[in-house]
């Protein structure tokens, strides 16, 4: 077993650009901002054994499968590559986001050469285990790119999977990214950090979808060129002793871009959820149009959710607008439907999918909606 | 039919109903009349167990049951019907959905076979056509966006869709135009059958002159101070509440 997550696991690389951002921003704890309501504390206190990604020779199949940070299978029409050096962002907000790329050397870089949407399959397995692994996507100008990314693991009691994403949406290319974070077994923890960069004329389309048991948190730092265009959609069902959430910082540094951000968290017993969200617009970032919405249902007493939307704004020509909301079942709703003979369960399950499916419908309607709406059906559940 | 003995409720702190006693036969129409803050919707409200009212003594007989001590659904499959005066928005509810989920918890309860989604669309478009609304309704949210009147219709087309026993009408005559007074007065005496009983809470008689009630009382500080005929409405009219106050 290993020490502890600290800097002296990085401490042998003091000439990366990363050591030094990290080293100014330290390993979060407690009273870091962005894990306040985290616990990253207890996580990077365990004692780990740390996995390094080894290089495979992949089987062509109809996904992207990495198994333990290797990648096992690729789909027809991406191609993977190790890059090593990788030049990630050394301006990015996050700690971790730092030390997962200081402690997987060799990024697993996908590009796709024409448009393309594919499966993108996480497999962990390895109980007490550090898993640091990165992944790059290169989408090329005027191409699209779909990528649908889902979880698995099984047996990794008192893991931490600490993956993230390094996109770049070239000029008039389109990144389509939906994760669906259901199958992650109650014992493993995920930080996943994230860095979109969107080019001029660029488009993102980000929704996660998390209905996870355990500790989760995802840290995004998206860029927007001249008329970037960014529509994020976080739906966070959590239960039990859960804490799950989003942190997105979105820039408006050229003009004319568009951002929108809905959040919806649904919480149940005693689960935290976290959206953090700030949409910082730039002097130069003239003509803007950004707005950011978090809605939060507690459907138990115990239920706890943290929701810190924020604007910084430098420039006076844009349009933005920010809220949020923190409530209950809408009462009024609940007693018209049971005053027609459906049960108070029924009835509930009918407002919380109504609540939901705002979000699922905005996948369109299809297979992925339809599986999205059953794995939500199935965590609504269980209790 | 429904038998409402002695009945005190509040709403907060504030007792709206001091015991109030109402019989309501089978078959018939009951207005009640009253003026603001008398008691009508908290009466309305009690007898289908809105969270809203407490209701701290007195009984609610239907069907030799005190309902009281059911849930709002229970009443509901008992065959107990609130149009409501300011019928909720439900975003993301599909209309059809919500009405096809409500037709089979009651088929359910009746030991029917569930419809299903072809067959229940058959059924609501022939009403929805009856009642003249928008074919779109069947898609839209339920009650999301509506304007007052398509909200009426839409408590209508429950009612017709749902058949039940016991109908209680909280002003459903408020914000209707002409067109839309006459359309929802059509769906109430369509569903008039002799066996059907029917409670009609108002403040205006124009509802009445379409719907002729076989009863009409007055409610007043909590109470039923006085029951008469349809000629009650015209007396009711020429003097106000004050000479009822008077008579009590």
């Amino acid at each position: 077993m290993m020490a502890p997550v600290t800097l002296d696991l990085v401490r042998t690389q003091p000439q990366h650009p990363l050591y030094a951002r990290l080293a100014s921003l330290g390993i979060p704890g407690n009273k870091t901002e962005q894990y306040r309501h985290f616990a990253i504390k207890p996580l990077l206190a365990r004692d780990y054994a740390l996995r390094t990604v080894t290089e495979h020779t992949p089987e062509t199949g109809s996904r992207l499968v990495i198994e333990n940070g290797s990648v096992t299978e690729i789909p027809a029409g991406v191609s993977v590559t190790y890059v090593s050096p990788f030049e990630a962002d050394a301006a990015h907000y996050d700690a971790l986001y730092c030390l997962s790329h200081l402690l997987s050397p060799a990024v697993i870089c996908l590009e796709a050469a024409s448009d393309v949407f594919f499966g993108l399959h996480h497999v962990f397995n390895e109980a007490q285990a550090l898993l640091p692994y990165r992944i790059c996507l290169s989408v090329l100008p005027e191409k699209r790119v779909e990528v649908f990314e889902t979880f698995e693991t099984k047996g990794s009691g008192e893991s931490l999977l600490l993956y993230g994403i390094d996109a770049d949406v070239q000029p008039h290319a389109t990144l389509r990214w939906v994760r669906n974070e259901s199958g992650t077994a109650s014992e493993t923890a995920l930080v996943g950090t994230h860095r979109f960069d969107v080019k001029a004329n660029g488009a993102l389309e980000l929704k996660t979808f998390d209905f996870g048991t355990a500790r989760a948190l995802h840290l995004y730092k998206i860029d927007l060129g001249e008329y970037g265009w960014c529509d994020a959609g976080h739906l966070l069902m959590a239960g039990g002793e859960a804490r799950r959430g989003n942190v997105v910082r979105i820039n408006h540094d050229k003009p004319y871009a568009k951002s929108v951000q809905d959040a919806r968290t649904i919480l149940k017993q005693t689960a935290t959820g976290i959206f953090d969200g700030l949409i910082r617009v730039g002097e130069k970032a003239r003509y803007a149009s950004a707005r950011q919405n978090s809605k939060a249902v507690l459907l138990d007493r115990n239920a706890y959710m943290y929701a810190k939307p924020q604007l910084e704004i430098y420039t006076d020509e844009l349009e933005a607008s920010h809220g949020a909301t923190i409530g209950q079942l809408d009462e009024d709703a609940l007693f018209y439907l049971r005053s027609r003979g459906i049960p108070e369960a029924e009835a509930r399950k009918m407002l919380v999918l109504a609540f939901a499916d705002a979000l699922i419908e905005s996948i369109g309607e299809g297979v992925l909606a339809e599986r999205i709406r059953a794995d939500f059906e199935a965590a609504y559940f269980t209790d | 039919m429904m038998e409402i003995k002695n009945i005190h409720a509040k709403i907060g702190e504030n007792e709206i109903l001091k015991g109030l006693n109402l019989t309501l036969e089978k078959g018939k129409v009951h207005a009640i009349m009253g003026p603001n803050g008398a008691g009508k919707s908290t009466l309305s409200k009690a007898v289908v167990g809105h969270y809203d009212v407490e209701v701290t003594g007195g009984e609610i007989l239907y069907k030799g049951k005190n309902i009281l001590e059911m849930a709002p659904e229970e009443r509901a499959l008992e065959g107990i019907f609130l149009s409501f005066q300011n019928p909720v928005e439900v975003p993301g509810v599909n209309n059809a959905y919500f009405l096809r989920t409500a037709f089979n918890a009651k088929e359910r309860r009746e030991g029917k076979p569930e419809t299903n989604a072809a067959q229940f669309l058959k059924l609501m478009r022939m009403h929805i056509e009856r009642l003249g609304m928008k074919p779109d309704m069947i898609s839209r949210n339920l009650n999301e966006g509506f304007s007052g009147g398509e909200k009426k219709r839409n408590e209508i087309l429950q009612m017709e869709v749902l058949q039940p026993d016991v109908i209680l009408l909280d002003e459903i005559d408020s914000g209707l135009d002409i067109d839309a007074l006459k359309a929802v007065s059509e769906g109430i005496n369509r569903m008039k059958n002799g066996e059907r009983t029917f409670l009609v809470i108002t403040h205006y008689s124009r509802i009445l002159d379409y719907i002729d009630p076989d009863y009409v009382h007055v409610l007043q500080e909590g109470r039923i101070v006085k029951t008469g005929g349809p000629e009650l409405v015209k007396l009711l009219e020429a003097e106000g509440y004050q000479a009822i106050a008077g008579d009590a």
